[in-house]
């Protein structure tokens, strides 16, 4: 690792101050691809901004339909967050299936956002679920906000400090895991909300996409038998030596039909949509 | 591995190979370039930051265009060695058609191959063909729009 200063600011302000003044300092919150980054020495910020203690970032609300959860909230938070599990029981157990304790210990929600990792689980969440990412700035719709591999609408020193999900009708995400890493080598999230359905899908591309026609074959019919004779393009897909075009296509298809057979409602009370 | 891409250029081929031809306008469309020197009319040193993700890494490499064919294409290779990170090398086949019936416009095609080693590979080998993908197609993006913005 090469030399670095460790920052812990006080208030959100004085974050996005500090990064502001200091074009190579980099904001860390749980650390989980940055620092391994780091031990590479793949990259060499001049300063660690920490976010992880900021109050700004932290907590979970339901209110009026709306799922509000803090940016520093980690997977372990969100996985056994009891209001999480109420509202959309998806998202909690998406949360579970991320890598390892460790990383979910220490990895936050914001973080693996503002990331956008191809493989990551939570984009594809906040994608199906038409989440709204809040930053120190503005606030982003999910359609507007996952640009390409690594990519976000995010400006350079802008900070993500919650991300509100509007609570769908029902919710289901099925992943098939990569045996090493725990990433998704594809994972599908699947939204009814009063509006229609909706279906995000990580692993499979450069980024997070919707495949906008299993979608519109779900909004005629809910059921998994909505995709028979449903089948995704493969040359839309990469193909390399970790899995052929064809078998990500395939594997699309079979966690859309299994989301869909999981597709589970909030509890009651909770199920505003 | 190997991928593919197409831009669609609101210009007329022979201005299209004239910007191919141009280090100015190659050094414009290399993301990240620091430094951007001659060597001949087919070689070029370039210094370049390549910021993905995480990693941050200045690699030093080179530039050379090979098989021209006047209006038709060529070989453009690209590689760096970024030290401790590992180098990286990518060759892209260009061709050049017209579109329409007024040839006002160019179909530019690429296939591009690419190759990592050292750490980037070690590290980064489910993501080297999604990254590559989107460096290859960032490159021939910037191109059409220098393009463009040269021929008004």
């Amino acid at each position: 690792m090469y030399e670095t200063r460790y920052i812990r600011p006080a208030t959100l302000a004085d974050a996005v101050a500090f990064l502001g003044e200091h074009a190579d300092a980099r904001p860390l919150s749980g650390g989980m691809t940055l620092i391994p980054t780091l031990k590479q020495r793949l990259a060499a910020p001049s300063h660690l901004v920490d976010l992880s203690h900021l109050s700004e970032l932290r907590g979970i609300a339901l209110k009026d339909g709306v799922l509000r959860v803090g940016a520093a909230t980690t997977h372990a938070e969100i996985a056994a967050s009891a209001e999480i599990a109420g509202a959309i029981p998806a998202l909690a157990g998406l949360a579970a299936l991320i890598a390892d304790p460790q990383v979910r210990n220490r990895g936050t929600l914001g973080g693996s956002v503002a990331n956008n990792d191809p493989a990551a689980d939570y984009p594809a969440a906040v994608l199906a679920l038409d989440a709204t990412i809040i930053t120190h700035a503005r606030r982003i719709d999910a359609d507007a906000f996952f640009v390409d591999t690594f990519e976000t609408a995010l400006a350079e020193d802008e900070l993500i400090i919650a991300i509100e999900f509007r609570l769908p009708r029902r919710a289901g995400y099925m992943k098939y895991r990569h045996p090493a890493s725990g990433y998704a080598v594809v994972g599908v999230f699947v939204a009814e909300h009063a509006g229609g359905v909706r279906v995000a899908v990580t692993g499979a591309g450069a980024s997070v996409f919707r495949w906008h026609e299993a979608e519109a074959a779900l909004h005629e019919n809910g059921n998994a038998s909505a995709l028979d004779g449903l089948s995704m393009d493969p040359s839309r897909l990469p193909d390399d030596a970790n899995a052929s075009d064809r078998y990500r296509a395939h594997l699309v298809q079979t966690f859309t039909r299994r989301a869909v057979q999981a597709l589970t409602p909030g509890v009651a009370g909770h199920n505003f949509a | 591995m190997e991928f593919n891409g197409t831009q669609t250029i609101a210009a007329p081929r022979h201005v299209v190979w004239r910007c191919l031809n141009d280090p100015a306008v190659l050094q414009e469309c290399v993301p990240g370039c620091e430094s951007f020197v001659a060597e001949s009319d087919d070689e070029f040193k370039a210094v370049v930051v390549a910021s993905v993700g995480p990693v941050k890494a200045r690699f030093k490499g080179n530039l050379v265009l090979s098989e021209r064919i006047e209006l038709g294409g060529y070989r453009i290779v690209g590689q760096g060695e970024g030290g401790i990170a590992g180098f990286g090398k990518m060759t892209a086949t260009v061709t050049l058609a017209d579109t329409g019936d007024d040839a006002l416009s160019t179909l530019l095609t690429y296939v591009a191959v690419a190759e990592v080693g050292g750490k980037l590979a070690q590290i980064g080998s489910r993501l080297v063909s999604s990254v590559a993908n989107k460096l290859a197609d960032g490159f021939f993006k910037r191109l059409n729009a220098t393009v463009v913005a040269s021929a008004k």
